[in-house]
């Protein structure tokens, strides 16, 4: 370890630290201006100037590393008047009133610390032939822009580059004349932004600054909790001022995020606030919705379950839990299911996404959830995305893959659309949707074909190798290549990297698993990673990326009718929970969310409790699933907003709490449990979901199983349950969140599964999986496959983000089609289309994107009024049920007016 | 009296000489290249074995080879601190920007002799197992990049680059690459950012030293065109041949560009050392003397960066007497040997070579003010000290010489100038900051004067104000 003399003392610090990080780590505060941790130094506003002995000028202590034996003085009387002078040059053309607007910004700061006062520049003294206006940019709803008070530090530029992967600033002209402005349109909106927000965050003055700061003011306090949104599970600070966020910032210690955020984490948090959050429980009659007391909500449901339960038996009634709420309350969820109903009806919306996931790695593997962690994107030297558009839905894991893709790795998309990620793709593979299968099995083929698998693997942690030999034999990339309508020799190539730029990572998403095959198809990358050694190795697996924040958890916590928490298989764990509960867990079967629907239609179920899900909306097939919800006798409906299901279907609405407003955990894509805190008190009469439920358990009699005084309480009735999260306790997820498997309270955690052996045996078995080929199928009457998923502004059904200034970056749903395809129906953007199915209609407006391939068509779900599930086919995965929402044959009609030209009232519902 | 000593431009300069791969053969070309393919390994008295390629870096060390882009550092050295254990590939590039004003060399290789050149980077680059290479070729000079493009086809045809180059399994390329126009391109890390396609933004070191993190983060050399073609004479004549060229320690030929008020400005060929400042100037087969009339004021020895050297200084240089001892010996100005170490001995650098003389016509105040409005112009923008301190140079300057500065000018600009050197990203803060601290140091009464000169001006015109009303 490197001595070092630091302003009269001896200190030790570790090898290869900068001057600045060891000062730091030391307790030594020096001036930066152009420094930021998440960036490469520039050294280039030299505020960090230091004096080293033995060198003739004052080296930046950012970028120069420590040598034994430096002796480092940082705040000698020349550094010190170094510094001010520098301050002095920055100020000299600097609003004055800008400090004392904000000064708390660092430049500010340093302004203040060294008394310095800026003057305002002359208008004199600007040069005429480089005088450019300072950019000012108003018109974005979350980004301001005021470059008066921009000092040129780039770090702005470097942030859109370095972490963003953006490009969005540039730097215009030379020397004095340089003025920082967006590199390709006169503002934001119109330019590559993606508005993450990294710029604001990083800029050292109020240059760039939040809107909600310049609208609602700075906040007055902070927490520090995990997105609401997607699956990736970014780590943020809440700022809250008078009972409403106000700002949301980057956690810089973050695990994943790493202080960075995208728009929804950064900025669509203003549902939260939303004027239509109903925040009283409610019950339904004859004249409408009605406002009760909690007491009477309670009693209503306790007494309405208590009589389907006691008149019909308890597998009429069906809950469902929320991937919105806490690991907490989904296990409090099924409890009640398990315990106080005496039925195993219970699930969540992992049905409809990565139930395929869950279930293909877990037969194979031993373990249903990714091998892998976000920390090994950096490691990996390729990327196998399947079925996923990380940088609009997982924005941050798809920043990461970017930049690493930019540093050099390889990366193969498999993905019917030319997603962000497929231009910088070494192989897209533009696979027809419903052919995934055919097409990863020509991938194993070359693999087997070209013996690029890995020896040692195949002889040693595979079994069926012989019998896959055999198998995939058939499967040439020539045989496929015109069903999947991807050329052979891509396949070839891709197959090809993947096998030999070792390790390589898969990702994949929806576009894997909601397809009749869609278990089958991860099963089929499971064998990709066993062929090719890319398993139990950092930089490389096989994994999901769930879509929301608390899917995973949501499952993992027993919300799926076969599996107990902890994904115990019901018979497995039946004893040691009977224990723990004091009470008996249903013999009989549950229903899986499909099954519940099914039973509803045939008046075989008659109550649902959906918490934090909003399935008239999301289920497929709206028709069947409105034709199933109707015949309920009770709904309840547990949210935030009177959602569609609450709106046509409810008879009794409790109010929750947001997760702004409780506490808790979840459980991110990567196996991390993390804190979710309350930033602020419950809205109005809300209440966390714990609560609710806990309440309704007591009044049907079971008050001592569900007597919890805190979500801890909670959680450390789950650890109890749970061998591999016991050693994950609140008190060890202060410092950041823990991976399971962690079965002690000095495990480090497990950021790798499947290191040495698989956790079922030493041994996975090689899957050998036919294509089936889908039901739905295109036609001379249905020419057109409409695939359906989202985008970076919306979010799922749009409940969140359609209630935040998201909707004005993206104003609606829209129907992507290719070029030629509009071309040769001389159709034009923005003109609205019915797109029929043999299952219902919708009507969108027409966006032709470049993207899409001719044949193929794309929509989004994010808003109540394209409601596009009416066109979605009632057809599943037979292993899991997940239904098959990626492959719609439909027909078009264009009807005759212009999105733009439609009377406000004209919705098509 | 001293004479030229032409080298590199021996073929240049001959008459009849054309820039096309037969004339050049036809005088000897690419013997060297041949030469050094064909080079033995070598076995060291300690034993150790030299493979022909670290001969070849051997022998480039051994000449004595410094850098003639501006820093004059031993590129023998240079290229023993490329990592050649990355596993990464090591590039090459030839810093071809010259636009230090008052060069004008490095043009006369490239326009007239590019064959010369060429085969100095493809053994620079077999030397340093170099396959991909590139010429950054300054954006002004098309046609200089024209003749360069027309002379690598021809050397690819003749097998002299691409694969399998005469035969013995190397592969090289060289691409021309134009820059885009600014001076800060030709200072060798923005220069790799430039050719990355970027802003030529420098970059800091650490860590981005070229020979490790350079050109896509992969070993890179960068050289300047003189130094790569004399590499090629280092092959053709051995590095003690060329050693003996030149002063110990300032080995070889240098190019010089004359500019400024002489008679007969130029560019000149001569051995490192073995010629004067004075003899370069006022010699008749070199800058011819001054114009009719005219006394010598300063001299600006190694381009516009270097600082400025006054008429009648007389410097302190170490010698070694015949006795072998080191003594301090009194040179006037005019008597300073030019090469890289006697140069620098007097407070300045031969850099890029090119000597700019001023004469009594000149005002140091307006030439001050030219210079600093160039690298005002210049600065990239990336460092707070450069991009405001140039500025605030180019201000003062300008005031000064308009009739509009005070005579604390000359103060204020030091002080700007002290805040600038030493503490910038790359060099150009020290190009930007030494022409001041030089020019004023030495020429304080010329500035002062200036100053107050404009500041009783003032008080002048404001009393007259008064009075009119
Ligand atoms: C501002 C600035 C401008 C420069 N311009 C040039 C140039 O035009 N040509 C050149 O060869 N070197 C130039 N250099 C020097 C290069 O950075 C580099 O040192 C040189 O190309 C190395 O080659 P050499 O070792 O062969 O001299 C410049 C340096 C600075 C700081
Ligand atoms: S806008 Fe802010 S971050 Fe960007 S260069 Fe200006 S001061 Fe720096
Ligand atoms: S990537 Fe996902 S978790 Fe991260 S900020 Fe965006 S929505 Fe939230
Ligand atoms: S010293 Fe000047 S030219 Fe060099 S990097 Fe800094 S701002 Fe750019
Ligand atoms: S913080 Fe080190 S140079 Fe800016």
């Amino acid at each position: 370890m490197p001595t070092l003399i630091l302003n009269g003392q001896r200190r030790e610090c570790p090898e290869g630290l900068t001057i600045l990080t060891a000062c730091r780590s030391l307790g030594i505060e020096v001036p930066t201006l152009c420094h930021d941790e998440r960036l490469a130094p520039t050294g280039g506003c030299r505020l960090c100037g230091v004096e080293i002995e033995g060198w003739n000028h004052h080296p930046s202590a950012c970028n120069t590393v420590v040598h034994d034996g430096m002796v480092i003085r940082t705040h000698t009387t020349a550094v010190e008047q170094q510094r001010r002078t520098l301050l002095q040059l920055l100020a000299d053309g600097y609003p004055a009133d800008a400090v004392t607007a904000a000064p708390d910004k660092e430049f500010h700061r340093w302004l203040i610390h060294y008394q310095i006062t800026p003057r305002g520049r002359l208008a004199t003294d600007v040069d005429p032939a480089h005088s450019q206006p300072p950019f000012r940019d108003t018109t974005h709803p979350y980004l301001r822009a005021d470059f008066a008070q921009c000092i040129a530090c780039q770090r702005c530029v470097r942030i859109c580059d370095e972490v963003q992967g953006r490009f969005v600033w540039r730097a215009w002209n030379r020397g004095d004349a340089t003025r920082i402005r967006p590199g390709n349109s006169p503002i934001l909106l119109a330019s590559d932004c993606v508005s993450c927000g990294a710029c604001v965050d990083t800029c050292p003055t109020g240059a760039l600054e939040d809107q909600s700061i310049h609208h609602k003011g700075r906040p007055t306090a902070w927490t520090q909790t995990t997105c609401p949104y997607c699956g990736t599970g970014c780590e943020m600070s809440v700022g809250t001022r008078a009972g409403q966020i106000v700002q949301v910032l980057p956690v810089r210690s973050a695990a994943v995020s790493r202080g960075h955020l995208c728009v929804k984490g950064r900025y669509a948090f203003d549902y939260n606030h939303a004027p239509d959050r109903v925040t009283e429980p409610m019950i339904r009659d004859a004249l409408g919705w009605r406002k009760v007391s909690w007491d009477d909500a309670v009693a209503f449901v306790a007494h309405r379950l208590g009589e389907i339960v006691r008149t019909s038996g308890p597998d009429n009634v069906g809950v469902l839990g929320s991937a919105r709420g806490t690991n907490e309350e989904n296990y409090v969820a099924q409890k009640f299911a398990r315990v106080v109903l005496g039925t195993n009806n219970v699930d969540a919306c992992a049905r409809v996404c990565h139930a395929p996931s869950a279930a293909a790695l877990n037969s194979q593997l031993g373990t249903g959830a990714a091998t892998n962690s976000f920390a090994d994107i950096e490691h990996a030297r390729a990327f196998l995305l399947c079925g996923t558009n990380p940088t609009e839905n997982h924005p941050i894991v798809g920043a990461r893959i970017l930049q690493a893709v930019q540093r050099g790795a390889r990366l193969i998309v498999i993905d019917p659309r030319e997603i962000e990620l497929a231009r910088s793709a070494t192989v897209h593979l533009a696979v027809r949707p419903g052919t995934n299968v055919l097409l990863l099995n020509a991938l194993a083929h070359v693999i087997v074909e070209e013996a690029l698998y890995d020896v040692p693997t195949v002889e040693h942690r595979v079994a069926g190798w012989s019998v896959f030999r055999e198998f995939i034999r058939a499967f040439t990339p020539e045989s496929v290549a015109e069903v999947c309508g991807v050329p052979a020799e891509a396949i070839r190539r891709a197959a090809r990297i993947y096998a030999t730029e070792a390790p390589a990572m898969g990702f994949h998403g929806l576009g894997l698993t909601e397809h009749a095959q869609g278990t089958e198809g991860v099963m089929c990358l499971v064998n990709l990673a066993l062929l090719t050694g890319n398993l139990g190795r950092a930089g490389a697996g096989v994994n999901p990326l769930r879509g929301q924040n608390n899917v995973q958890g949501s499952a993992h916590m027993g919300c799926e009718p076969d599996h107990l928490t902890g994904y115990t298989p019901l018979e497995f764990g039946r004893a040691q929970f009977e224990a723990i509960w004091q009470a008996p867990i249903p013999h009989q079967r549950g229903l899986n969310l499909m099954q519940m629907m099914d039973a509803a239609a045939a008046g075989q179920l008659q109550a649902l409790w959906a918490i934090g899900y909003d399935i008239a909306l999301t289920q497929p097939n709206t028709s069947a699933t409105r034709a199933a919800l109707a015949r309920l006798k009770l709904v309840i409906v547990q949210d935030l907003f009177l959602t569609e299901l609450a709106r046509e279907f409810g008879h009794v609405f409790l109010p929750a709490c947001s997760s702004f407003e409780k506490d808790g955990t979840f459980m991110n894509s990567e196996r991390r449990v993390q804190r979710v805190r309350a930033a602020l008190p419950p809205a109005g009469r809300s209440k966390s979901d714990w609560e609710i439920i806990s309440a309704v358990a007591t009044a049907m009699g079971s008050q001592s199983a569900f007597a919890y005084s805190s979500a801890e309480a909670i959680w450390n009735e789950i650890r109890a349950l749970w061998p591999a999260g016991a050693g994950i306790s609140y008190a060890r997820l202060e410092s950041g969140g823990l991976q399971w498997p962690c079965p002690t309270e000095n495990h480090p955690g497990t950021p790798i599964l499947h290191v040495d052996r698989f956790a079922h045996g030493q041994r996975a078995p090689l899957q050998c999986i036919s294509h089936r080929a889908s039901h739905e199928v295109v036609s001379t009457e249905f020419p057109f496959l409409l695939t359906t998923g989202r985008t970076l502004y919306g979010f799922n059904a749009g409940t969140m983000t359609g209630r935040t200034p998201n909707r004005q970056l993206r104003r609606t749903d829209t129907l992507d089609m290719a070029p030629v395809d509009a071309e040769r129906l001389s159709w034009r953007e923005g003109e609205r289309i019915r797109v029929q199915s043999r299952h219902g209609a919708a009507v969108l407006p027409l966006r032709i994107d470049p993207r899409m391939r001719a044949g193929d068509l794309f929509a989004t779900f994010h808003t109540v009024e394209a409601a596009l599930n009416q066109l979605t086919s009632p057809y599943q995965d037979p292993l899991t049920r997940t239904p098959e929402y990626k492959r719609v044959a439909v027909r078009l009609i264009r009807e005759t007016a212009l999105e733009s030209e439609r009377a406000p009232a004209d919705g098509v519902r | 009296m001293a004479e030229q000593f032409k080298l590199v431009l021996k073929n240049a300069d001959s008459p009849g000489y054309t820039p096309d791969m037969e004339c050049y053969l036809k005088h000897g070309g690419y013997q060297a290249l041949r030469k050094a393919l064909a080079t033995a390994p070598r076995d060291l008295p300690d034993g150790k074995k030299l493979s022909p390629q670290e001969v070849i870096r051997d022998d480039v060390k051994a000449s004595g080879l410094r850098g003639r882009g501006g820093a004059g550092f031993s590129a023998g050295l240079k290229w023993s601190f490329v990592d050649r254990r990355s596993g990464k590939p090591i590039y090459l590039i030839c810093n071809a920007d010259e636009s230090e004003p008052g060069t004008f060399k490095d043009r006369q290789i490239l326009h007239k002799d590019p064959h010369q050149l060429i085969e100095g980077m493809v053994i620079s680059c077999w030397a340093n197992d170099v396959k991909l290479a590139y010429i950054y070729i300054r954006g002004e000079m098309p046609h200089g990049a024209r003749i360069l493009n027309q002379a690598l086809r021809e050397a690819r045809a003749k097998g002299f680059l691409g694969k399998n180059i005469l035969g013995v399994g190397y592969d090289l390329e060289i691409h021309v690459h134009r820059g885009a126009g600014a001076y800060i391109c030709g200072e060798e890390t923005g220069l790799i950012e430039s050719l990355e396609g970027k802003r030529a933004y420098p970059r800091i070191k650490p860590p981005y030293f070229p020979a490790v993190l350079g050109l896509y983060m992969c070993p890179t050399i960068v050289n300047n065109v003189e130094t790569l073609a004399a590499v090629k004479h280092i092959v053709e004549m051995g590095p003690v041949n060329y050693a003996k060229l030149g002063t110990p320690n300032n080995t070889g030929t240098r190019l010089v560009s004359l500019s400024g008020d002489v008679q007969k400005p130029g560019y000149f060929e001569i051995e490192v050392g073995k010629v004067t400042l004075g003899q370069l100037i006022n010699d008749a087969n070199f800058g011819g003397g001054l114009k009719p009339g005219r006394t010598l004021k300063a001299v600006i020895p190694g381009g516009s960066s270097s600082k400025v050297l006054k008429a009648g200084e007389v410097f302190k240089l170490k010698r070694k007497g015949a006795d072998g001892q080191m003594t301090t010996v009194d040179v006037p100005l005019l008597d300073l040997p030019y090469d890289f170490d006697s140069l620098q001995a007097a407070g300045s650098m031969s850099g890029s070579g090119a000597i700019i003389v001023l004469d009594d016509s000149r005002s140091m105040v307006e030439t001050l003010a030219n210079l600093s409005e160039f690298y005002a112009h210049e600065s990239c923008g990336q460092c707070t000290p450069c991009r405001e301190g140039a500025l605030w140079l180019a201000k003062g300057t300008h005031r000064l010489s308009h009739g509009e500065g005070r005579k604390v000018d000359a103060e204020y600009l030091l002080h700007i100038a002290q805040n600038i050197q030493g503490r910038t990203i790359c060099a150009f803060g020290e190009a930007a900051a030494w022409p001041v601290l030089s020019f004023v140091k030495k020429f304080r009464e010329e500035f002062e004067a200036h100053g107050a000169a404009a500041e009783a001006a003032r008080k002048n015109s404001t009393s007259a104000g008064t009075h009119q009303h």
